[in-house]
């Protein structure tokens, strides 16, 4: 841990561009800027990996089962219909 | 009878011919499309409604709309992204119909620490280790009960976005607003599930 003393004006602009950053959706200008200032700020760069594993948990946390009982009054409702 | 066939340039996937077989009069193979979809759609309503039987009404809900509609389905999207926007309007009229109070906007200022707080400058153990070293069931139950705490628009983005992988575009589409407003409330939602691991990580500060 640190202080946060550093100008934070470019972390700032950076910081609300990180998940367009992530889904690829910013042109290759402003990924190069965002590349060049992570490989200065360690804030950012924590702070990008951070967020990237948020998504990968989000991602990879699992599908429930569905319950055999209401598959089976689903089935009985759906048949009802048709 | 008249059935709405794909036309050239329409979205032909691989429910389309389901579809032209059901609309063409074979309702019973309706349940075929159902069980196409129901355990991702009965898991899209466990992280949008917080209980089972909630979720189960939705599944239910939808279906019945989708049977209900489906004739005028005209190929123009997926069938799949029509499904979940129908699923996203009975997500959010029910929302409308129960006694929550009003729902929170999530702002980019809350997640920035004010200044001279201190803030992360290693990576952490759980970011930095191999995701199967880190998720286990208990995580994964933290993660799913933090999408469960997000406002409903912002949990709605997220579930889509990240979970159901749709693009921008498409979830734009499904719940009829703009990308640019997608991206606004996916970052939020992002940012607010980032916070909730650090705190279940132990409450370390977050950037910048």
């Amino acid at each position: 841990m640190s202080r946060h003393t550093h100008d934070m004006k470019i972390c700032l602009a950076i910081f609300a561009k990180l998940s367009e950053y992530i889904d690829n959706e910013l042109d290759e200008l402003t990924c190069q800027d965002i590349e060049r200032h992570a490989r200065e700020c360690i804030r950012c760069k924590t702070c990008l990996d951070t967020l990237k594993r948020t998504i990968d948990l989000c991602r990879n946390t699992g599908d429930k089962p569905l319950p055999e009982m209401f598959s089976f009054r689903l089935k009985e409702f759906i048949q009802s219909l048709s | 009878m008249t059935t709405n066939k794909p036309k050239p340039g329409k979205k032909k996937d691989d429910d389309s011919e389901l579809i032209e077989a059901i609309n063409s009069g074979q309702k019973k193979l309706f349940f075929d499309l159902v069980k196409r979809y129901q355990h991702r759609l009965y898991n899209f309503g466990l992280r949008m409604c917080r209980d089972k039987s909630d979720a189960e009404d939705l599944v239910q809900e939808t279906f019945f709309n989708v049977f209900k509609y489906l004739k005028n389905f005209r190929y123009e999207t997926k069938f799949k992204n029509w499904l979940y926007r129908i699923a996203g309007s009975v997500c959010i009229k029910k929302r409308r119909k129960s006694k929550f109070a009003p729902e929170r906007e999530l702002s980019l200022e809350e997640f920035i620490p004010k200044e001279g707080e201190p803030v992360q400058t290693e990576l952490p153990g759980w970011a930095a280790m191999p995701i199967d070293k880190v998720l286990n069931a208990e995580l994964s139950d933290t993660v799913q009960s933090a999408i469960q705490s997000l406002p409903e628009k912002y949990r709605l983005v997220i579930v889509l976005r990240d979970i159901e992988e749709f693009s921008t575009e498409e979830t734009a589409q499904i719940l009829k607003i703009s990308p640019a407003n997608v991206k606004v409330r996916l970052h939020r939602a992002r940012l607010f599930l980032k916070e909730k691991l650090q705190e279940y990580f132990g409450n370390e500060p977050s950037y910048p």
